[in-house]
């Protein structure tokens, strides 16, 4: 719908656009339906502010890359965020952003963690290629 | 001739290796270890790391990687050991040298619905022989306390050399354990309607049967199977856990594997505690001198006396480069 530029983000998310439409403009939505990876402390924060002001359900996938586990469940964290462009799917690696890691007590890879409006709703630690898209349609909003 | 049912006993396989990347066998792509789980004739059922190794519940059993150590145990009728060339193959593609190997297995319960190689424990110590490397110098093969015994512990080792690559302090203990009492085991089946996840209902189990009690610094991977069975991995810093229980009347059997240091006792009690088994047999791979390995032995007739189990036979063995294993069996007082 054009370039919004700097757009106080408040105004865009008043209900005007149906469910699941993705907002030209918003930062980092490079990519329709595409997994967010966030490389520093700043992008996370932004990426979280963000996703809890628009109240959709964020997911966010913990991983680190010499985890056979999280490799697994990479192209499912993928698909699904291809499936659901409403939702807001955030990776962290553990090692690139280990504050954030630590303060979330990230002990096992992967951990999923749902969130809704800044609050814990899910929590999934390993990779389970079932229940994952489970819990995803669970918490989705309706 | 009655129809076999699910073989409980798994067959254990163990690989050192080293090298100079510090990730090691963790590098090993997903497709790479369906490969070699392909060759088992199992599959990946759920997953998770931590800092130290990788835990993956398979369709039958577990499979631990460390960046230079391999364990992979399976149950039922699982070719494990024609997992060994592709293992070998995607080490040596990493850059890894192997160091050591043990086989090892208790007596099955239905030896004669197994396949090739695992139709006797000669054609297993062949089988091995062959496939590796003569860079394995030392090898050893022993049946504990003896062939003739109805219950043995089988094991195999191969070791480029003579000093063990077991972590001093620390121990391997393996509980086979039998005729399980019926109520208990009763809670490892799926209830009629469920249709929960194989890994919620497994969450469940592992709370009502006193599973996640047994160390409650270990998150625990618990895997409920259709229409009965239950495996779970734990993971607690470095050292791994693991459950496999086959409930069924009959042929029941549960098995518990962790290592550890002097808490695998308390461990070993706790165990006892949710299946009470009629018959317990516990296999412990110590590293250090005679003393080590008496005082292991007693320790464990400590722990599982007072539990109403006598000790029935008592074997030990140096297994050069592979450390020594300690075999006891135990029988309830009364069933």
């Amino acid at each position: 719908m054009g370039c919004v530029g700097f757009v106080d983000r408040r105004t865009l998310n008043r209900g005007r656009r149906a469910r699941d439409q993705p907002r030209k403009g918003d930062r980092a939505m490079a990519e329709e339906g595409a997994v967010i990876a966030c490389h520093s402390v700043d992008e996370w924060s932004q990426q979280l502010e963000q996703g809890n002001e628009s109240k959709k359900l964020v997911v966010i996938d913990f991983t680190a890359s010499w985890c056979g586990p999280c490799r697994m469940m990479a192209p499912i964290f993928s698909e699904l965020a291809k499936k659901f462009p409403g939702v807001l799917f955030l990776k962290v690696d553990v090692d690139e952003l280990k504050t954030v890691a630590q303060d979330w007590a990230i002990e096992a890879m992967p951990t999923f963690v749902f969130l809704k409006e800044g609050t814990i709703v899910d929590k999934l630690v390993g990779a389970h290629k079932d229940d994952l898209p489970k819990k995803v349609e669970l918490h989705m909003p309706k | 001739m009655a129809v076999p049912g699910f073989e409980g006993f798994e067959k254990r396989l163990e690989l050192h290796f080293s090298g100079y990347d510090p990730l090691g066998l963790r590098r090993l792509s997903i497709d790479d270890l369906q490969q070699v789980l392909d060759a088992v004739q199992c599959s990946i059922v759920s997953a998770a790391g931590n800092h130290s190794f990788d835990a993956y519940v398979l369709s039958e059993s577990s499979l631990f990687l460390y960046p230079h150590k391999i364990i992979l145990k399976t149950c039922g009728t699982t070719q494990l050991l024609r997992s060994i060339p592709s293992l070998l193959r995607h080490a040596a593609d990493l850059g890894l040298r192997l160091r050591s190997c043990r086989y090892s297995r208790g007596s099955f319960i239905f030896p004669a619905a197994q396949p090739f190689p695992h139709t006797s424990f000669s054609d297993e110590v062949l089988f091995l022989d062959a496939r590796l490397p003569a860079t394995l110098r030392f090898r050893k093969a022993s049946i504990m306390p003896s062939d003739a015994s109805l219950h043995s512990w089988h094991v195999y080792s191969a070791a480029a050399d003579l000093f063990s690559v077991l972590q001093p302090s620390s121990s391997t203990i393996e509980v086979c354990m039998t005729e399980l009492d019926c109520s208990l085991a009763r809670q490892f089946y799926r209830r009629n309607g469920d249709h929960r996840s194989g890994d919620d209902a497994g969450a469940e189990m592992t709370e009502l049967t006193g599973i996640g009690g047994i160390n409650p610094r270990a998150l625990v991977c618990g895997f409920a199977f259709e229409p009965c069975g239950y495996s779970m991995n734990g993971l607690d810093r470095d050292r791994y856990s693991t459950i496999h229980v086959t409930p069924e009347d009959g042929h029941s059997y549960a098995s518990f594997e962790c290592i550890g240091g002097r808490e695998v006792m308390d461990y070993l009690k706790k165990v006892v505690h949710v299946f009470r088994p009629g018959a317990v047999s516990v296999c412990m791979g110590v590293t250090g001198t005679d003393d080590d390995e008496e005082r292991v032995r007693s320790a464990v007739v400590r722990a599982l006396e007072p539990l109403g189990l006598s000790c029935r036979s008592r074997a030990a063995e140096d297994f050069p480069g592979a450390g020594t294993v300690t075999y006891q069996t135990f029988t309830a007082h009364r069933k």
